[in-house]
């Protein structure tokens, strides 16, 4: 079932994809509460576990970066909110139902929704096809579609080129080459890998005319992704199931989408 | 002078009449006024030295200069006939189908199978159509099939530049034009991709630019020689121009085959053959030790002699006992942050020694020579040794001040006079032949300029006594490798230990006593160049071919069995 699953979710249409995943971020945007976006979060991992075989642990660290997003909110909820009075209140009411921790519990929470989400859409959707998809159903045009192609060339060749201009400067500075180089030593290379970026822009847009892309006319585009049943059924799922655990949210909570009210002091 | 005896537009695949570019800011044209032509169906091989403008002429013929690349373009361009300004130069594809040196300029960051069948995507050709083609192409340049799906990215160098002349192959136009394809290829690769370009058909018209002739010069109806200032020099078929202009082409430093030089000294012991030679069996075709008369053999065995002496390692052997200077102890190497590509690497490296480094694209090659500089930390195994300085394929990387003066300014010590400093400079700029460009960015030189400037900034402060020359001939003209031998010799004179990685058999012959070859994920063979030359399976093995001179070394051993 889980082949199959990764399968199917490999196999939809980027677009469907897009859409889906476009829906869930505004939900998760729009509805604030910890519940929702624990709903999101489990839904989004489950359907990468099962469906998509991802590792758990390979999860867990994609999301530490959402995390320690989310975690600034949170700290910044609970010590800089104005009427929170956090240091008073940590002594009369018990931490986690304050409004502060909920509110800051929320963002968090939210931070790692959107973040498995968009982790959700990367780890099923090859780059190429979403392109073409774009070029095909979006009316992306060809110029700009194979330009991101030529982008996603550059990044790798841009890492190789920035670690020999290390290497070159470790041996001219007479010192070892770090695994991880240091923020003056990034700075340096920025210039001479700007150079290049640009040089190498230059060169394949020579090579892309060089090879008959044109800015209009008819054109064929191969392996363009369409759209089958099993993309309608994907769209109606996905949003069968966040209207669901919306409506089953908006239900149980007084006031509902709503941003919760921050207190602010009126000036003498 | 005109290249093309026939009146223009009569037909020609391409084009150009009294054609001048020059480039916005540039003091004078990158080229011509110059009128040449390709006829419908013949292989042109055009050749000159480096900055002669070659480049930029294929650039003028489908228009990507002017119209993508700022110039100034006078006279008359025309393709089958039609002025090449009244199309964009991307509705010229499905005529002309161009190969860029560099494989990055011709791959858009698809997967393989999307990269070769994107110029048919442009025609708007069937789906089905272009799956066939591809499927074609794929199988003439020997991609295999599993690469289909693997992203262009994914590939090594030498995987791209086969995928490139794929994705252009299957364009199937009446007009290639191809710029230096084989300057970073293996020879095998590079004869491979030597005899599809050249594959005949009575309307595919070839054009070339390229400076490895070995292979190629023999499929050339017609070379085309333009000289330093973008004109033409000599025109005609190879044989002609090789015997009759050799002492022009020799003075405008531009690349010959190694028949041209045996040939020259045949006639001057006069036993040229009545034919020019193109390959070095060719010349001696006519003094076949086992065939020819006596005499004759005689008579050429000087000329011969003196060719192979010529071709043949030009340093000193280095004494067995002299002081290692930097050696690997079961090394295991790998890039940085990669998979090991190389284990139990034992090399050891001595003073005043020039060590050749062969072997295929992707064997290895560049890893070992960071590993043995130092400057890779080896994944397992120790090195040991003094410090190695290391000149890359790309001289721009490790360039890193604003001005030429500035770049051999950083590499003196700091505590050093500043007038001491300053005559250190000058007398360095004007060693390496760089004097009056002290201010110039190094961006702005020519690729020899940068090479010298590259190696002038290793050697000005004798701080690397080891130095590792990253395929230091590509892109040179014949001037240039010749400016950059004697360069490496006067080094190994001054006691350095130099290793050279090379494709160019016969450059590392010329210049390397001992090589090694890498391949199959270690040191295949370790030992005297020439040894490890004539060792014709050895060298199939690692994807090498034989330096130009093996069969005139072979033919001196039958004439001396005779």
């Amino acid at each position: 079932m889980a082949a199959t699953g990764r399968i199917m979710l490999k196999a939809l249409n980027p677009l469907s994809k897009l859409l889906v995943c476009a829906v869930w971020l505004a939900a998760s945007v729009l509805v604030f509460d910890e519940r929702f976006q624990m709903a999101l979060i489990v839904l989004t991992g489950s359907a990468l576990i099962v469906l998509n075989r991802t590792s758990p642990l390979l999860l867990l660290a994609l999301m530490v970066p959402f995390g320690l997003f989310g975690f600034a909110f949170l700290t910044t909820s609970l010590l800089f909110r104005q009427d929170s009075d956090f240091a008073m209140r940590m002594a009369s009411e018990a931490l986690l139902t304050s409004p502060a921790v909920s509110a800051g519990l929320t963002l968090f929470l939210r931070a790692v929704a959107c973040g498995m989400i968009s982790v959700f859409f990367a780890l099923t959707t090859d780059p190429g096809s979403l392109v073409r998809a774009l070029m095909v159903h979006g009316r992306l045009p060809p110029r700009i579609g194979y330009s991101l192609f030529a982008a996603m060339l550059l990044v790798p060749d841009l890492a190789a080129e920035a670690q020999q201009m290390r290497i070159a400067r470790a041996m001219k500075t007479g010192r070892r080459l770090r695994r991880v180089p240091g923020p003056g030593e990034l700075m340096s290379l920025v210039v001479p890998l700007l150079a290049f970026a640009i040089r190498r822009a230059g060169r394949t847009a020579i090579a892309l005319e060089a090879r008959g892309l044109s800015p209009d006319g008819p054109r064929t585009v191969l392996h363009a992704p369409g759209f089958t049943r099993s993309d309608a059924v994907f769209i109606i799922t996905a949003i069968v199931a966040i209207t669901l655990c919306g409506a089953a949210t908006v239900s149980d909570i007084d006031v509902p989408l709503s941003l919760p009210q921050v207190a602010h002091d009126e000036p003498v | 002078m005109r290249s093309d005896p026939q009146p223009p537009r009569t037909g020609a695949a391409a084009e150009w009449h009294e054609v001048t570019v020059q480039y916005p800011f540039a003091k004078r044209p990158a080229v011509g006024p110059v009128s040449l032509g390709v006829r419908r169906g013949e292989r042109v091989l055009l050749l000159g030295p480096s900055g002669s403008g070659k480049s930029t002429l294929l650039l003028t013929l489908t228009g990507l200069v002017p119209n993508s690349i700022p110039a100034t373009v006078s006279g008359d361009i025309r393709l089958f006939g039609a002025v090449v300004g009244t199309r964009q130069p991307w509705a010229w594809a499905a005529q002309v189908a161009q190969y860029f040196q560099d494989a990055d300029q011709t791959l858009c960051g698809m997967r393989v199978e999307d990269e070769i069948a994107f110029a048919l995507e442009n025609r708007a050709l069937p789906p089905m159509r272009i799956a066939e083609r591809v499927t074609e192409a794929m199988d003439r340049v020997g991609v295999p099939e599993s690469w289909r799906s693997r992203p262009s990215s994914a590939l090594s160098g030498g995987e791209r530049q086969l995928v490139a002349l794929a994705a252009t192959l299957v364009q199937d136009a009446s007009l290639f034009v191809a710029d230096e394809p084989t300057a970073h290829l293996a020879p095998l690769a590079a004869d491979r991709l030597h005899a599809l370009l050249t594959e005949c058909g009575p309307d595919r018209s070839v054009l070339v630019v390229d400076h490895r002739l070995e292979g190629l010069i023999q499929q050339i109806d017609r070379m085309i020689v333009l000289g330093r200032d973008g004109g033409i020099i000599a025109e005609g078929h190879p044989r002609t121009v090789f015997r009759a202009k050799h002492d022009l082409l020799v003075s405008e430093g531009i690349w010959r085959p190694a028949a041209s030089a045996l040939d020259a000294r045949l006639e001057e012991a006069g036993i040229a053959p009545q034919v020019a030679p193109l390959s070095v069996e060719e010349a001696l075709a006519h003094v076949d030790p086992a065939t020819a008369p006596r005499e004759h053999v005689e008579k050429a065995l000087p000329a011969v002699e003196a060719f192979v002496a010529e071709c043949t390692v030009r340093s000193v052997q280095t004494a067995p006992d002299a002081p290692v200077l930097a050696r690997l102890v079961k090394a295991a190497c790998a890039p940085f942050l990669g998979p090991t590509v190389l284990r139990s690497i034992d090399l050891a490296i001595r003073e005043g020694e020039i060590l050749g480094v062969l072997g295929a694209n992707g064997a290895g090659k560049s890893t070992l020579g960071l590993c043995l500089s130092g400057l890779l930390p080896l994944k397992a195994g120790r090195r040991t040794g003094a410090p190695g300085g290391y000149a890359f394929q790309r001289p721009e990387n490790q360039f890193t001040a604003g001005t030429v003066r500035d770049e051999i300014l950083d590499t003196l010590p700091k505590q050093m006079a500043a007038k001491a400093k300053a005559e250190r400079v000058a007398g360095t700029l004007a060693a390496w032949g760089l004097s009056g460009l002290e201010h110039r960015h190094p961006f702005e030189l020519s690729q020899g300029q940068k090479r010298r400037l590259a190696l002038a900034t290793l050697t000005t402060s004798d701080r690397w006594p080891l130095l590792v020359l990253d395929e230091p001939t590509a892109g040179l003209d014949a001037h240039g490798v010749s400016m950059l031998m004697s360069a490496i010799l006067a080094l190994h004179g001054r006691g350095y230990a130099v290793a050279v990685i090379t494709h160019d058999m016969d450059f590392a012959l010329r210049l390397c006593p001992r090589s090694i070859i890498v391949g199959e994920g270690g040191i295949l063979a370790d030992g005297p160049t020439q040894d490890l030359m004539r060792n014709t399976a050895l060298l199939q093995r690692a994807g090498l071919a034989e330096p130009s001179c093996v069969k005139a070394l072979q033919w001196l051993q039958r004439a001396a069995s005779c």
